[in-house]
């Protein structure tokens, strides 16, 4: 069975792991949950924005787990369960500490970021004007990592996680939803727009770098991207 | 409003047998259905159709292939290691608080 699924369900039983004494609890979470430090803390600062911030959520989630590990399902998924951990510490405690942005002013970003008010953008659509077929995605590639991560960063809190949960981190829809607590419905409309909007941010960084030619409409959707 | 596909597509790049059977014979209709197909989230018949689909439209097909390459891209970029020492004190956290002597 595959460690990646984060799937303990052959290790220990959950009344049994209740009965663990702390030395051998720790032992088990440690070496389950731990390896996943990295990717934890990957998301934590895509939430936070901030690496001392992020490192203090990974450190709350961590603790907030191994508090609750007793209450974890042998042979659901451990990672999908660590996610749900840090993304609840990280909205409570954004909840305490500054009033979280609404869902009302998130939609309104995204129709106003996006071109036709809707929430689409096709960086596609625009790439393939100008670039040789094939070549599109290449020419991208020469986005700095942290091009792509201020992109991201840039979006609004409810689209930025969906975008990172899917298509950074790859969990399903239902994961997202469960993640995040949200309906399926509205993990798919937050990445439909998170990901239009994303891809603009993306095109108005490759038109400024020079990466791409720009197209008749790029004046206004790099304007689009700096009016936050 | 151009094509959705960009590019507007000889009729002779059509498979007379692909239009007859797919429940998904435009480009419309499967750019619609393109993100559910990329996350893996439609139903094996969706998916059938929309890969046929693919399989007889280059300008569909290059479309799906950059949004694939693309989200590649993006994950490959937003990756960061965490700080060195931050596992150790995690472990150090789990500690109970007065340990046995």
């Amino acid at each position: 069975m595959s460690r990646q699924d984060g799937d303990i369900g052959a290790l220990a039983g959950g009344t049994v792991r209740q009965e663990l004494g702390d030395a051998e609890r720790q032992e088990l979470f440690s070496r389950e949950a731990l390896p996943y430090v990295d990717q934890l803390y990957s998301a934590a600062l895509r939430y936070t924005r901030n690496p001392a911030d992020a490192e203090d959520l990974v450190q709350e989630a961590f603790l907030k787990a191994y508090a609750a590990f007793h209450q974890f399902e042998p042979g659901t998924n451990l990672r999908a369960w660590l996610y749900r951990i840090l993304t609840n510490a990280y909205i409570n405690r954004y909840r305490k500490e500054q009033r979280r942005p609404s869902e009302v002013s998130a939609d309104a970003w995204a129709a106003r970021v996006t071109e036709d008010g809707g929430g689409d953008f096709s960086l596609y659509d625009r790439i393939a004007e100008t670039t040789e077929r094939s070549a599109e995605v290449e020419a991208l590639s020469h986005l700095t990592d942290e091009e792509v991560k201020r992109a991201l960063a840039d979006l609004p809190e409810q689209f930025r996680m969906a975008v990172y949960l899917a298509d950074v981190e790859g969990f399903s829809y239902a994961e997202i939803a469960d993640i995040m607590g949200t309906p399926i419905g509205t993990v798919m409309s937050r990445l439909h727009r998170g990901r239009a909007a994303l891809q603009r941010a993306l095109y108005s960084y490759a038109v400024e770098r020079g990466l791409v030619a720009p197209t008749e409409s790029v004046t206004e959707a790099a304007t689009g991207s700096q009016t936050r | 409003m151009t094509d959705q596909c960009g590019t507007p597509r000889p009729p002779e790049e059509f498979d007379p047998s692909a239009v007859a059977r797919p429940m998904l014979d435009s480009c419309r209709e499967v750019l619609e259905e393109l993100d559910l197909f990329l996350d893996n989230e439609c139903g094996d018949d969706l998916a059938a159709s929309v890969r046929r689909h693919l399989g007889h439209c280059p300008p569909c097909m290059d479309r799906a292939d950059f949004e694939r390459a693309l989200r590649e891209l993006i994950a490959s970029k937003c990756r960061d290691a965490a700080p060195s020492g931050l596992v150790d004190r995690i472990i150090d956290s789990l500690k109970p608080a007065s340990p046995p002597a």
